[in-house]
Order: C-alpha cells, then sequence, then structure tokens
C-alpha cells in the first residue's frame, strides 16, 4: 500500500519507512545510538530529498529514543545526572560546532574536511571499540593491564574541581567531566551533521567508565533533547519534517527500540560492544565506497552532506 | 504516400481557380477571380485552424493521501498529412543542484553549485517522428522543443565554456530523467485517419514525482520543417483534504507544526512503552 507524503511530495510504499523504523529502532534500543547515519541515506535512497530525509529522522528518533529511554529508565538504566550534564555541554558545543562550519565554509572546501573527520572519526571509534571488546572478552589479563595503565589519567581526573558521585553509573568525576567531553562530541556533531550517539558512546564507555547498560539508556535519554530541538528548529526554519513520514517511521521504530532492549538486556556489555563496533565498521566502509567509486550521477540535489 | 495525396489535393484545387480566371479575362471577373481566391485562401486557414485539438482527459489531478501518480491521455485532430510534436511542461524556473567531483583524485564529493535559471521542473516530449529530422534549428528554438533546444535557451552558472555546458546540461538531463520529470519519446502517438483528418492519440504515465503546480499541454502540428499550428490545453496538480492541511501547516505555521510533530513523538514513544509494560511484564 501507498502513501502519499505532503511535505517530501512523493508517494512511498508504506512497509518501507516501518521496515526501516523497526530495523533502526531496534539498533536504538541495543546501543542506544540515534542511527541516524543508517537512516538518513536510506530514506534518501528510497526518493525522499535530502533535507526532508534528516529532518523527519529526528522527528522519528524523538519517538524511538522517548520508547528507548523509558524501557531503559524502567531497569534503572538511565543516569539522569550524567545525561543532563553531557547534554548541557552539548547543546553549547552544537552551537560552537555551528559557527565552526561557517569557518570551514569561509575557507572553502568545508565538504572535504567533514566528510574526512567523519570517517577518520567513524573508522577510530569503530576499530578501537571492536579491538578492545574482543580482547577483554578473550582476555582478563589485557583489562587488567589496562585499567593499572589508565590509573594515571583517572587519578589526573581525580584532581579536577567539582567532584561528585554518580549513582546510577556507580563512578564518581568532576562535573566538569561530562559538559567538557559533551561539548567536544556537540560540536562534532554539528559539524558533521549527524546527532553524534556513536561518538557520545565510546566518551561514556571509555572515559566516563560507564557501565555500557547505563550507556545505552543514558545516551537514549540525551538523543531524545537533542532530537527534540532539532525537529522543532527544522520544522520552524526549514519547513522540512514531513509528519506523515515520522509517523510511518516512528510505528517501526518505538516498537523496534523496546526489542532492541529486552535483547540488549540478554547479551553482555563486551557482546554489544563488540556488534555496535561492527556496525560502525560497515558504515565507515560504506561511505569509503561512496566516496572513492564514481557516482552513478554527478548531480545531486542541493541541502544536507 | 497520404501526405502525397494531400498535396495533390490542394494542388488541384488551386489549378482548378487559376483555370477559371484564364477564361473570364474582364475587369469584373478579375475582382471575382480576387474574391475567389481570397474566400479559398480564408476556407483553407479557417479549415486548418479548426483542425488541431488537443483534449486531456484529466485537467485537475487531486493529490491525496492515496496518490500514486496517474496516466494521462491526450486526443485530438489534426490535419492529414502533418507530423505531431505534443509538449508537457510546467512554468520556467529555477534550479539550484550540487556537483560532484573528484577532490585530490580520489574522492568524490560535492565540489560546487549549479545553477539554472529559464528552466521547467518537468518536460515530456512525444513526437511522431526525430525532432530534428522534422523541425528546423529556428522553429526548435522559438517552440523550446527538443533538449538541445532547452540547452541553447537555459542560463547556467558557473559555466566556463559551450563545452562544459553541454557536459553539465546533459548531466542535468539525466539527474531529471531519474527522477522521472523529464522524458521523451518517438513514435507513441498513434494516429488512425477518420472523415478527412487525422485523429491522434497518446497515453502516458502521470509520475508522482511530478510535484503539485500548474501544467501545460501544448500539441505542435509539423510539416515543411515548420510549426504550422498549436493548440493548448491545461492541467492543475493540487494537494486536496488532509495532504493539502499538512503541507499548509508545514510551510505557514513553522512553530505549530514542529510542537505538535514533537508531541506526537513523545506521545508514541510513550504509548508503545506503556503497550510493552502491560503486555511484557516479564521483561
Amino acid at each position: 500500500m501507498y502513501l502519499y507524503l505532503p511535505v517530501a511530495l512523493t508517494s512511498i510504499n508504506i512497509l518501507i519507512p516501518i521496515g526501516l523504523g523497526l530495523a533502526v529502532g531496534l539498533l536504538s534500543g541495543l546501543f542506544g545510538v540515534g542511527g541516524g547515519f543508517l537512516m538518513t541515506p536510506l530514506l534518501i535512497m528510497f526518493g525522499i530529498p535530502a533535507t526532508v530525509a534528516a529532518a523527519t529522522d529526528s522527528n522519528q528518533i524523538v519517538a524511538a529514543s522517548t520508547s528507548g529511554t523509558y524501557a531503559h529508565w524502567k531497569v534503572g538504566n538511565v543516569d539522569f545526572k550524567m545525561g543532563l550534564l553531557l547534554l548541557a555541554g552539548g547543546l553549547v558545543g552544537g552551537l560552537v560546532g555551528v559557527q565552526g562550519i561557517k569557518v570551514l565554509q569561509a575557507m572553502g572546501n568545508a565538504d572535504f574536511v567533514i566528510k574526512i573527520t567523519y570517517v577518520l572519526m567513524l573508522g577510530i571509534v569503530g576499530t578501537y571499540m571492536f579491538i578492545e571488546s574482543i580482547a577483554s572478552m578473550r582476555k582478563k589479563k589485557v583489562e587488567e593491564v589496562k585499567q593499572e595503565k589508565e590509573s594515571g589519567f583517572t587519578r589526573f581526573l581525580k584532581t579536577l574541581p567539582l567532584q561528585t558521585h554518580f549513582e546510577k553509573s556507580g563512578v564518581t568525576h568532576s562535573m566538569l567531566l561530562p559538559l567538557i567531553f559533551g561539548g567536544f562530541v556537540g560540536i562534532l556533531a554539528a559539524i558533521m551533521g549527524v546527532g553524534g550517539g556513536f561518538l557520545m558512546v565510546p566518551v561514556m564507555v571509555y572515559i566516563l567508565r560507564m557501565p555500557m547498560h547505563v550507556v545505552v539508556g543514558t545516551s537514549l535519554f540525551q538523543i531524545l533533547f537533542n532530537c527534540i530541538e532539532v525537529t522543532f528548529l527544522q520544522a520552524y526554519t526549514n519547513h522540512s519534517v514531513d509528519f506523515i513520514l515520522a509517523v510511518l517511521l516512528l510505528l517501526g521504530s518505538t516498537f523496534g527500540a523496546q526489542i532492541g532492549t529486552v535483547f540488549g538486556r540478554k547479551l553482555k556489555g563486551e557482546q554489544l560492544k563488540v556488534f555496535l563496533a561492527i556496525i560502525v565498521l560497515v558504515v565507515t566502509v560504506k561511505i569509503v565506497f561512496d566516496l572513492t567509486l564514481t557516482p552513478s550521477q554527478l548531480l545531486g540535489q542541493a541541502g544536507g552532506h | 504516400m497520404k501526405e502525397n495525396r494531400n498535396q495533390k489535393r490542394g494542388l488541384s484545387l488551386f489549378t482548378d481557380g487559376a483555370k477559371r480566371s484564364c477564361r473570364i479575362g474582364t475587369v469584373p471577373g478579375a475582382i471575382l477571380l480576387v474574391i475567389g481566391v481570397i474566400s479559398i485562401f480564408f476556407v483553407f486557414v479557417k479549415n486548418s485552424s479548426a483542425e488541431l485539438t488537443a483534449t486531456a482527459n484529466h485537467s485537475h489531478i487531486n493529490v491525496d493521501f492515496f496518490y500514486h501518480g496517474s496516466t494521462m491521455s491526450i486526443r485530438g485532430t489534426s490535419d492529414p498529412g502533418v507530423d505531431l510534436v505534443i509538449k508537457l511542461t510546467s512554468p520556467e524556473g529555477h534550479e539550484v543542484l550540487k556537483e560532484k567531483g573528484k577532490v585530490g583524485g580520489v574522492l568524490w564529493m560535492n565540489v560546487a553549485t549549479l545553477k539554472l535559471d529559464h528552466i521547467s521542473g518537468m518536460y515530456f516530449l512525444h513526437s511522431t517522428k526525430k525532432v530534428e529530422d522534422i523541425l528546423s534549428l529556428e522553429e526548435q528554438d522559438k517552440y523550446q522543443i527538443g533538449y538541445p533546444a532547452l540547452q541553447r535557451h537555459v542560463n547556467m552558472s558557473p559555466v566556463a565554456n559551450e563545452e562544459e555546458k553541454t557536459r553539465w546540461f546533459n548531466e542535468f538531463v539525466r539527474f531529471k530523467e531519474d527522477s522521472r520529470v523529464y522524458s521523451t519519446s518517438v513514435g507513441k502517438i498513434s494516429v488512425s485517419p477518420q472523415y478527412g483528418k487525422d485523429n491522434y492519440y497518446i497515453l502516458t504515465e502521470w509520475p508522482y514525482q511530478v510535484p503539485p503546480g500548474n501544467y501545460t499541454v501544448t500539441v505542435y502540428a509539423v510539416k515543411d520543417r515548420k510549426v504550422i499550428e498549436t493548440a493548448q490545453s491545461n492541467i492543475v496538480v493540487e494537494q486536496v483534504g488532509l495532504v493539502k492541511s499538512l503541507a499548509g501547516m508545514a510551510k505557514n505555521n513553522g512553530a505549530v507544526y514542529g510542537a505538535v510533530s514533537v508531541f506526537a513523538a513523545l506521545a508514541a514513544g510513550f504509548g508503545v512503552g506503556l503497550v510493552f509494560r502491560k503486555g511484557g511484564g516479564a521483561h
């Protein structure tokens, strides 16, 4: 059955957005990522204009992350204190990032810098997560040595002011730490035009040393607020949110997020990290192919990266 | 063959008149001859202008939630012995597209913005024979018939020279054809003679990718590499009902539309969360 989308100005088989929503919602509930890095290119592939695809994806992530945050909150996997600090840092970082794009555009070659940063970030994060989680699954010794190695860094973190205990995560950090790293992710996410879940999750796991299951719930919590802001701004300034497409996507993604949460609970932290690392690496390879293979069209719609 | 027969008939009519005038050979006779020639001329012109008609099966296409494109049939009558060109277009406008190019000799990415002025967003062209075989270049340009005529008419920037313009215009046409809003065909118009006139008919697809707006169907009767007559018909594609309300709200009431979108997503997320809690208490 086909439905006409009033803002995208195209007709789509409803099974496509519902199916895509289900798959990406599943990843969202499992790994605490918004899934924009998968959903937006897929929607474009199915004929949705780039600007509408990105804006509408934000709208459906609001639903999927609400559903996922709620499911994780029920089992005590959302650290609201940490989430709010990361969010505050992320909002400031986002504003800085938008200025950063202007500077890059003024320098010329903005697209080149953005694409290279994106590929490098995805590649480094994916590779590091993959190697680290495989190693920690195989040898406990490696983890112990690593912890010893990182104790110097940890000692430095302990010297920072405004130390506070994050009960849900079971860690003690300076309040500046989530603010600074949240800001850093916010800057990169704004420059790359993505939600930043795939960067926030590794920051929480490796720098803030939070347990993986709390990471997923807390990441979804801060993604929810980011996407509320983005959806509203996109609807207000660019008129590019397609409500009907968002409803079709969220029909799938809200259920997907719940199913993902249930699956996630059955997997160990290391297993979740390995799967996320694989997905991030697959996306990296796909982007590298897109960048190096001759495109079928040498002209494309304006808007979006 | 048909064309030849018609030409012969036209010629004999004129020859008869000339013979009669020779026999008369007086001043009143000359006046009669002039009146006769003028009246024959007017009859001929009147007949031919009444010949070409164009009717589309839809003059109004409503776009509701279940709209998935339509079909468009165009029919009419024409003088026998003419070729036909049917053009469906949107009003001329402005297009902005991203050019992809190689950076550092390895990576493909957006490298420039291509701007096109005086170009139709939609352009469908059907003809009985190849346009370049039946129309002179001047006539193609005058009526913007065929991609080469569009290329000569459009303003494109930035393009350094004619070669670059051709290259990017060909890419533009490829982009539009893939988006299903540009197409051309030869020989799909069926023509059948009836009562000394030709009835023509074509059934084409009207893709859902064609956005709402006003469109024009123009039929050209072509003879001796010239357009001898045109007929027009209009098509309006319009969103209706809830599709129209939502599109209007998104455009004119962005803040309310954004708030409703966010609220609906929050409600859906919570709603499904509650359903799962009730239905899946064991989790």
